[in-house]
């Protein structure tokens, strides 16, 4: 056994034209001498056939038998001549010489020849035939002379004993003749055998091979199937896992952005013109990390969502050098902060409305051009918009800088994910390296791609390419081209129950220069637009009552001119069906949470109507927001648990005092305030109506820096997110209402002054 | 051993009667050479009818040359058919009993006479047979013409030295 794995591994590397080979020489080695026997042993049946018709022993015996009937005939002659006819005796005569002939001419006479015996008779009877020749020429003569007769017998008589010899030779012959044949026959059964024994042992090998094969195969299917099914599971696994990271991505980006909005909003509301030179820093320092947050947090949504596949893109008509021209004013000012010369142009022979997904193509162009100054130290960027050569993809975006460029080892692993051209870099430039991931993405999904050309020190060539399809400008916007406001001031219904968003909108709608009328829900909104006229309605998305959704549809049912308003939907919800079910029920733009200024801005030049150029002077805010001034930093105490002081006195910073109480007061005022409400839910048991509100006190806790609201809001929330779960603890309530104690009780504290 | 030489019966088929030629059959001139006994419809001498040489080359004759066992290259026989000739004495019996003048003898079905070009030879390479050349008369089977015909079944039946037929 020890030779044989070796065999059987070199086994299974055969071919079927080895396995042929061998089948054909084995068969051809034990075959060709069978059938070479096979055919020995005809030829020895037919030899024996032939020899059979005329036997030696048979031709002998007639010889002997005819010699004793023509003895027979002579002596009856010499007794009684008259009873014989004399051609009859000739023919005795005749038939025995016949008879000798046929013995010599046996086929297999040699057996005979080789004692002598046969020799010597026939030299007797060629003598007999010399002497009885002339006699038998004329038989009534010989029969007439008993002289003659008498010794034509003799001499008959002379050779009877010899031919009598001959006849037993002849039997000895044929016996020897059997053995010889049978001798023959039994070396060719003996090789028979010995043949068909090298045979089998032949196939038994060969048997043996195969089942050694056969099973080795059959153990490394079943190795393969148990990898198989491992790596199954594994991936399966990875999957989930993968999966399961996604949707967190996607649920934390969704929270963050809640919350971000107020940041970014109160953010926007510090910047006042009285603000001093440090101040106004500090600001736009906060702001700068803000919005640099907020475009990783992008990023990675982004990336999450295409990941999950649920990407898609909302095909429009676009105004192609819009987008160009809206990718410009932006970056201008970042080329400028950095002293770089920043150039785009687009080319005028450029189609001008395309049917493309218009958020996207900007996206793709910012971050290329965005990543082009980052790495650009000194010098110019250069962006070209142009037609696509013929048989390309119809759009064509250049962006090219004279940066610090990079190798080729960076040009190879560009597009990876989290991969950032020089790691020193890293820091001092910052970002979460997928913007290139994601435009590569977005060109692909637009039927382009992205190519870079790239020469460390000398600059990169980055080349897009997109397959938009050139179309006719709306109808809607040839009647109202683009520049030609409808009106300065617009009158604004906002549907948002969220007090502290609320709050933020008004004020930011008031610096836009716009008149802001307020409702909690769509049911109310609905009721307003069918009595008032409104120039656009933003909805959030989530609403009691009735959702931002429902009250699209509503809209676009009522009568007249107030069914055909713009509607501008604002939403932290990023992923894509909401935006396509959204414009399937006739929304008209979007606006992401945490709103801000310029995505106001886009959707209402999205809605056709042009706002005002520069902002008109907000109103100023009411100073006093608490008797007391904001503190400069709120000292450590134990009720830390319960209040985040720096949060909330921030956000009491920004609110005019008398909004702030009010503000409290839809927290804790029963019967409508939140934190009742929420009782009076968890009394109810309704899940859906205690998730609801669980998250609307968590959000605005959070906001305020209710710290102990905000956790035990957000356990309650995560507690009824299942409708199936066990039944909410009880003491649910008994803590929420004690978190409510100590946070007013934290409050009254705050308001009074410090003891110094 | 299969025995080889032994003569006795025939035997006739209506069919081949009717196709033979309807004379009566005369008396032989010369010596006998070849005796018919047993069913027959024409008879020359008592219950027999016996053929000379001249009688039997009155018949039409057939040639055909073949391999034998009995010589070493294929030789030409010549004579009439033994159709022919129990046709020439009404013969009508299924079996033909042939026997030599050495008194061997073997029975041959009269079928064989039509399945095949049997002859009854009296030329061997257009020359008289001497009886000490397997003469005078040689019962021949076509052997080259099949392969059926080359077994002892049929080389049996060629009987040599013929003197008598006994249709049964």
């Amino acid at each position: 056994m020890a030779g044989r794995p070796s065999l059987s591994t070199n086994l299974s590397r055969w071919q079927w034209r080895h396995w042929l080979v061998v089948i054909g020489t084995l068969l051809v080695v034990t075959l060709a001498p069978l059938g070479w026997i096979q055919w020995q042993q005809a030829k020895l049946l037919n030899d024996a056939s032939d020899n059979q018709v005329d036997s030696l022993m048979w031709q002998a015996y007639q010889l002997e038998r005819e010699l004793s009937r023509l003895e027979q005939k002579i002596a009856q002659a010499q007794r009684d001549p008259s009873t014989i006819d004399p051609f009859e005796l000739q023919s005795r005569y005749e038939v025995f010489l016949s008879r000798v002939k046929l013995l010599s001419d046996v086929p297999r006479s040699d057996l005979l020849e080789s004692s002598g015996t046969l020799a010597q008779s026939a030299e007797a009877i060629r003598l007999l035939s010399e002497f009885a020749d002339p006699m038998f020429a004329e038989p009534e003569k010989l029969l007439a002379s008993p002289e003659q007769l008498r010794a034509l017998d003799e001499r008959v008589l002379v050779l009877l004993p010899g031919l009598h010899e001959l006849t037993r030779e002849a039997n000895r012959a044929n016996a020897r003749f059997l053995d010889e044949r049978n001798a023959q026959l039994r070396k060719q059964g003996v090789l028979v055998i010995s043949l068909a024994a090298v045979q089998a042992v032949a196939m038994l090998v060969f048997v043996g091979l195969l089942v050694v094969h056969i099973r080795r195969q059959a153990r490394r299917y079943v190795e393969l199937k148990t990898l198989s099914e491992e790596l199954a599971v594994a991936r399966d696994q990875a999957e989930a896992a993968n999966h399961g990271k996604t949707i967190f991505l996607a649920n934390m980006s969704h929270e963050i952005r809640t919350p971000f909005q107020g940041l970014m909003g109160m953010l926007a509301l510090l910047d006042e013109p009285n603000l001093s030179g440090r101040q106004r820093d500090y600001l736009q320092t906060a702001r700068d990390s803000a919005v640099h947050l907020l475009g990783v947090l992008n990023d990675i949504l982004d990336v999450s969502t295409m990941e999950s596949g649920t990407l898609k893109l909302s095909v429009t008509p676009v105004p192609l050098h819009h987008v160009v021209q809206e990718v410009d004013d932006l970056m201008q000012v970042t080329a400028r902060d950095k002293g770089l010369t920043l150039q785009i142009e687009a080319d005028n022979d450029l189609p001008e409305w395309v049917l493309a997904d218009a958020t996207r193509v900007r996206q793709i162009l910012y971050n290329l051009i965005n990543n082009a100054i980052k790495f650009t130290p000194e010098g110019s960027v250069s962006a070209r918009i142009s037609r696509g050569a013929p048989g390309q993809p119809s759009v064509l975006m250049t962006v090219s800088d004279t940066g610090v460029g990079m190798d080729k080892e960076t040009v190879q692993n560009l597009f990876t994910r989290f991969y950032q051209a020089d790691n020193s870099l890293r820091r001092r430039i910052g970002g979460a390296g997928l913007g290139l991931e994601i435009s590569r993405n977005l060109a692909r999904m637009m039927g382009g791609d992205i190519q870079v050309r790239s020469e460390l020190g000398a600059g990169s060539v980055f080349s897009v390419t997109l397959d938009l399809a050139e179309t006719a400008a709306p109808q809607a916007l040839q009647s109202t081209p683009m520049g030609l406001g409808q009106t300065c001031r617009l009158r604004v219904l906002v549907a948002e129950d969220h007090p502290i968003n609320l709050k933020y909108m008004n004020i930011l709608l008031e610096k836009m220069g716009h008149e802001a009328v307020f409702c909690e829900n769509g049911q109310e909104a609905l009721q307003l637009l069918a009595s008032q006229p409104f120039d656009v309605v933003l909805l959030d998305y989530h609403m009691p009552v009735l959702d931002g959704l429902a009250t699209a549809e509503a809209i676009r049912q009522l009568p007249g001119s107030a069914g055909q308003i713009p509607v501008i939907m604002v939403t932290a919800d990023v992923v894509n069906d909401t935006r396509k079910r959204a414009q399937e029920v006739g929304v008209t733009a979007f606006a992401s949470k945490p709103l801000q200024s310029e995505d106001l801005r886009r959707a209402l030049r999205q809605c056709g109507l042009q706002e005002l150029g520069p902002v008109a002077a907000p109103p100023a805010p009411a100073v006093a927001i608490t008797p007391e001034p904001a503190k400069p930093a709120a000292p450590l105490r134990p009720r830390d648990e319960v209040i985040d002081d720096a949060s909330y006195d921030e956000v009491c910073d920004m609110m005019p005092g008398a909004s702030m109480h009010e503000m409290l007061d839809t927290l804790f005022a029963p019967p409508e305030g939140t934190v009742p409400q929420l009782l009076a839910a968890l009394a109810s048991g309704d899940r859906a109506d205690i998730h609801y509100k669980a998250h609307t006190l968590k959000g605005t806790a959070m906001l305020l820096g209710f710290r102990a609201l905000a956790k035990t809001s957000a356990r309650i929330e995560a507690l009824s997110t299942d409708s199936e779960g066990p039944r909410l603890p009880a003491e649910l309530s008994a803590q929420l209402i004690r978190d409510m104690e100590a946070t007013q009780q934290a409050l009254c504290e705050t308001a009074e002054p410090p003891v110094s | 051993m299969i025995q080889r030489r032994a003569l006795h019966k025939l035997l006739f088929i209506s069919a081949l009667a009717l196709t033979a030629p309807v004379h009566a059959l005369e008396a032989p001139k010369e010596r006998v050479v070849l005796t018919v006994s047993g069913k027959i419809g024409v008879k020359n001498a008592g219950e027999t009818a016996r053929f000379d040489m001249k009688m039997l080359e009155a018949l039409p004759q057939h040639s055909f040359t073949t391999r034998t066992p009995w010589y070493d290259r294929p030789v030409k026989f010549t004579g009439p058919l033994l159709a022919d000739v129990l046709a020439a004495v009404k013969a009508s019996g299924t079996t033909v009993s042939a026997v030599a003048i050495n008194d061997y003898a073997i029975k041959i079905p009269v079928a064989d006479t039509t399945a095949h070009k049997v002859i009854v030879a009296r030329l061997l390479d257009d020359k008289p047979m001497p009886v000490r050349d397997k003469g005078p008369l040689f019962v021949v089977y076509p052997f080259d013409d099949s392969a059926t015909l080359r077994s002892s079944v049929y080389y049996e039946r060629s009987i040599w030295q013929l003197k008598a037929l006994d249709i049964q």
